[in-house]
């Protein structure tokens, strides 16, 4: 035990807590200079889903592996009861009550996604892979989840469980021209899906792809959000000299656009940091994957490290407007519970890995 | 069997988690030079932006509700009124729009020069305002010539209005800007320029009055020139109230009481505590307030010694007199003192210590019993009684019947009054009740001090037989039923009975304004303003000499009617208007009349 919480990864959990407190910084600044209502809180759910996080990573990771597919239909559960709360409810939502915490099951599912694939492609022996029937199940796995986050609709969060699951796919070893077949059945199912939704779902769908249609102007959100970075310079306005005027006007200045924040108050060498500290974070994930001597554990990190990196790339792109604003948080900065448990959890997870790299079968052992 | 082998396997995983990887930093190149192309390479543009481009939130205001009588007559409502504003950059010479401007309405030479100084200041898109609601036609007269003067620009506003004039201004108040302490109030939120009600049931229904606010977020460039309207949200009406007033009845009042300098008449309906008139003289015109320039009009109501503001209604305290004899004969009767056959006799004075106390009437009235005494506003009657009730017990009689207290109606300020009492003068002078005093407020003089709305009140208890009748002016559709005050009953019966006398019979103070059309009972009431000198006592006629306005006796009527199950109580107080029989029962009979004729 004691071996083991020596030999954790604390570049990782560094990384982690290095990033959150810039976060903490940020929500600092957008409350106008106060810890309340963001800043004190992002810092207690740091504090408390590390600690989550070290004890899943001590736990022995057999448990994680058979636990992987029980997650995983529970995560479904939860995320069909938003949706039934959804139809049921007025209008759509994309959070459920569980025990008093408000979670969003679209952040979970995502893990849960990363776990049962590892544990698909191990108990899988590789000649195995290259059979058509061993691709419906990881098909299946990423379907369901995604075709009920389409109908939420979440389309930021149903294009990062496609890209995860193509990332994840293509990382198992299935052979490349399957993985552009079930790909290319994946961008099909969009429009047959779209035939089997409501006209008004439909509607939320296509005000998300066409966001200028939108009557605040999500396209004004999107000059603004490009203002505030650009006029942050190389070195920026300075901590709290940002001008909230701007930024009173993005509504999500807390949390999907708390980067341009940044960007605008410490300019290019503040994002190009924070992009820096992201990438290194992937890297150990990533190395990690390398170094591990079982499936599950590298498909794991890998799946991790993808996740995180599709977060990221999303968000900023976002931002600065490389593609569409689709509602994707930058994890460990932005403000919101659901996306930090998700991450740390996820995090937790890839430390329990590199402590557990040099099992050779997991069934067996 | 190709791929059987770990090694294998594991060497193909290698080599796609490393794609994978090259794959994501060059993802995170792309990003990092996107960002590189907003924050250093266009910087300089968006900085400049950031300057430029700015947010305004316009917001727009909401249309106050209007207020009603009871028979849905508009008392306030809004106008439209056009202003009339110049745009410097619409016009090449301002100087020469101007004067083509005032060829159709003058505008006097000092404003034109603020004009032309404002114009050199402020951006040029900026409108400035030259006239301020202007009539129909001129309107007319601008809208034909409009081609011809440039830069000229018409807009609309609304502006509070008062259709009755100086009628009902007291209760409904008027609007003006807020005060600094105002503006910090919740229901003006974010509308710096509102106009908001400043006294009466426009101060108290601000809330429902001023309705919500809508806003136009507008983009505007570095100048302030507007780009495009982002979003839009419309405001929301005002709600409208409608009060218990009938405007009949009040402007027939308010008539009435413009024959003299100062005074009051409230009339109620007993069943439901409606108020129908409220009405106080002089008033004040509120639209005359409103409009602005008001402050010469303002100065002349402040320099107005008769203050045209106060609301003598409510914020109007007299000494009773007579009137609260009722109450000090309902104390008598039900605490065992006195019966329908206890009798005093007048002798025109009494002596308590030493000093005298003197009747109304120089050579006394006799033998009086309780009735007799009401009917012929016998003060010696009510010194001998007075002495065994004592004045605790007369004051929590008083309070029982409404007097001593602030109603709980919409109407700022009102003034409570005084209603004596042994604990009370300790609290206020740190000094122990005289006997003599309880004397003094037996006639309700001394520091009994009462408004018009209470003695209208206690005279709504008394007619409806005790019940207690709360005053309401806020017209409401649910029936309201009155908790009763059963342990007065039988003493209020024996003293309707005198009541009825007052008016009715023969000797009764107020026998000459009696009405064969409208029946009715009361009590009349003088109340000295001043102590009156043994020598003045003496000299036979001091009553009918003809003295200084201000140091004539009040003059108070209060009554009901019908005389059976009434439903109407007034009250009239005339300031220095000699005495109650002359003066505020010939009035209080005038309203009674009109009001039956009115057959509401």
């Amino acid at each position: 035990m004691l071996n083991k919480i020596r030999n954790l990864n604390y570049l990782l959990i560094f990384l982690v807590i290095l990033i959150s407190f810039i976060g903490a910084a940020g929500l600092y600044s957008a409350a106008g200079g106060s810890y309340n209502p963001w800043a004190s809180r992002h810092l207690i759910r740091l504090v408390f889903f590390i600690f989550l996080a070290i004890i899943l990573a001590l736990i022995n990771i057999k448990f994680i592996y058979q636990f992987a597919y029980i997650f995983f239909i529970l995560s479904l559960l939860l995320l069909l009861s938003v949706e039934l709360i959804g139809v049921f409810g007025k209008g759509a939502t994309r959070w459920i009550n569980v025990f008093g915490f408000s979670i969003q099951p679209s952040e979970l599912i995502k893990i849960s996604i990363i776990l049962s694939l590892a544990r698909f492609y191990h108990d899988l022996k590789f000649d195995e892979i290259k059979r058509i029937k061993n691709l419906f199940f990881p098909i299946l796995i990423l379907f369901l989840p995604f075709a009920l986050v389409v109908i939420q609709p979440d389309l930021g969060t149903a294009l990062s469980i496609a890209m995860l699951g193509i990332i994840i796919l293509f990382a198992s070893g299935i052979r490349i021209w399957k993985f552009m077949l079930g790909f290319f059945v994946l961008i099909l199912s969009i429009p047959l899906s779209l035939n089997y939704l409501q006209p008004y779902q439909k509607d939320r769908i296509f005000s998300f792809l066409n966001p200028e249609a939108d009557a605040l102007g999500r396209g004004y959100q999107l000059i603004q959000s490009k203002i505030a970075l650009g006029s942050g310079g190389l070195t920026g306005k300075g901590f709290l000299e940002g001008s909230q005027s701007y930024l009173q006007y993005l509504p999500e200045k807390q949390t999907d656009f708390i980067f341009t924040l940044i960007g605008e108050e410490f300019g290019f060498i503040g994002t190009m940091f924070i992009i820096l500290l992201f990438l290194i974070l992937i890297s150990v994930c990533f190395y990690i994957s390398i170094k591990s001597n079982h499936i599950f554990g590298r498909i794991l990190s890998i799946g991790v490290g993808s996740n995180l990196f599709i977060y990221v790339i999303m968000n900023i792109s976002m931002v600065s407007g490389l593609m569409p604003v689709v509602g994707i948080p930058l994890p460990l900065v932005s403000y919101g519970g659901s996306a930090m448990l998700a991450i740390i959890i996820s995090l937790g997870l890839v430390l329990n890995a590199e402590l557990n790299g040099n099992l050779k079968k997991l069934h067996n052992a | 069997m190709f791929y059987s082998d770990d090694k294998k396997q594991y060497s193909i995983l290698n080599r796609r988690t490393f794609l994978l990887y090259l794959l994501k930093v060059s993802f995170f190149g792309i990003v990092g030079w996107r960002l590189y192309d907003i924050q250093i390479k266009n910087s300089q543009k968006y900085k400049t932006l950031s300057k430029n481009n700015q947010i305004d939130v316009e917001i727009i205001y909401p249309l106050r509700g209007k207020i009603y009588d009871a028979n849905n007559n508009v008392l306030a409502s809004n106008i439209k009124v056009f202003d009339v504003y110049i745009i410097p950059e619409n016009t090449e010479n301002i100087n020469k729009s101007l004067n083509e401007l005032n060829q159709i309405i003058k505008i006097n030479f000092s404003d034109r020069r603020k004009i032309i100084e404002l114009s050199t200041k402020v951006k040029k898109f900026e409108k400035i305002k030259v006239l301020e609601n202007i009539n129909w036609s001129q309107l007319e007269q601008i809208e034909s010539n409009k081609l011809n003067i440039e830069g000229i620009f018409i807009s609309q506003d609304y502006m509070r209005t008062y259709q009755f004039d100086d009628v009902v201004s007291h209760i409904i108040g008027y609007t003006n800007k807020p005060n600094r302490e105002e503006v910090e109030l919740p229901f003006i939120a974010n509308m710096p320029n509102l106009e908001i009600g400043k006294d009466g049931i426009e101060k108290s229904f601000n809330p429902n009055l001023i309705g919500k606010s809508g806003q136009r977020e507008i983009e505007v460039n570095s100048y302030g020139r507007v780009i495009r309207e982002i979003s839009r949200q419309d405001s929301k009406k005002g709600n409208d109230i409608q009060i218990t007033i009938d405007l009949r009845i009040q402007k027939y009042a308010l008539n009435l009481l413009k024959d003299h300098k100062a005074g009051s008449a409230v009339l109620m309906d007993i069943n439901n505590g409606n108020v129908l008139c409220m009405a106080s003289t002089p008033s004040y015109n509120p639209n005359k307030i409103i409009q602005k320039p008001n402050k010469e009009y303002w100065d002349s109501l402040l320099e107005n010694e008769l203050s045209p503001l106060t609301y003598r209604c409510i914020q109007g305290l007299y000494a009773p007199g007579s009137t609260f004899k009722m109450v000090v004969a309902i104390a008598g009767i039900v605490h065992g003192i006195i019966d329908t056959n206890t009798k005093h006799f007048c002798s025109g004075k009494i002596s308590l210590g030493d000093r005298l106390y003197h009747c109304w009437k120089n050579n006394g009235h006799g033998l009086m019993n309780v009735s007799d005494a009401i009917k012929e506003s016998c003060d010696v009657f009510f010194y001998e009684i007075s002495k065994k009730i004592g004045i605790d017990k007369i004051a929590r009689v008083a309070e029982d019947f409404g007097l001593g207290k602030i109603y709980d109606v919409p109407l700022p300020n009102q003034k409570k009054g005084i209603i004596p009492s042994r604990d009370w003068k300790k609290k206020k002078y740190d000094e122990s009740w005289y006997p003599g005093e309880t004397l003094i407020s037996a006639i309700g003089q001394g520091f009994v001090l009462t408004n018009p709305l209470q003695l209208a009140v206690m005279t709504s208890i008394i007619a409806s037989n005790g019940k207690y009748v709360k005053p309401n002016i806020i017209k409401q559709n649910n029936d309201i039923e009155f908790k009763k005050l059963e342990k007065y009953e039988n003493a209020i019966k024996i003293i309707k009975s005198s009541m009825f006398k007052v008016v009715n019979e023969s000797k009764g103070t107020a026998y000459n304004s009696r009405s064969t059309s409208a029946p009715f009972a009361g009590k009349t009431g003088t109340s000295q303003v001043r102590r009156i000198t043994v020598a003045e006592r003496e000299s036979e006629d001091f009553r009918k000499k003809e003295v200084e306005w201000k140091k004539r006796d009040h003059a108070l009527f209060v009554g009901y009617m019908p005389v059976e199950n009434p439903r109407y109580a007034v009250s009239v107080v005339i300031e220095h208007g000699g005495s109650g029989a002359s003066t505020a029962a010939p009035i209080a009979k005038e309203i009674f009349q009109f009001t039956k004729n009115l057959e509401i």
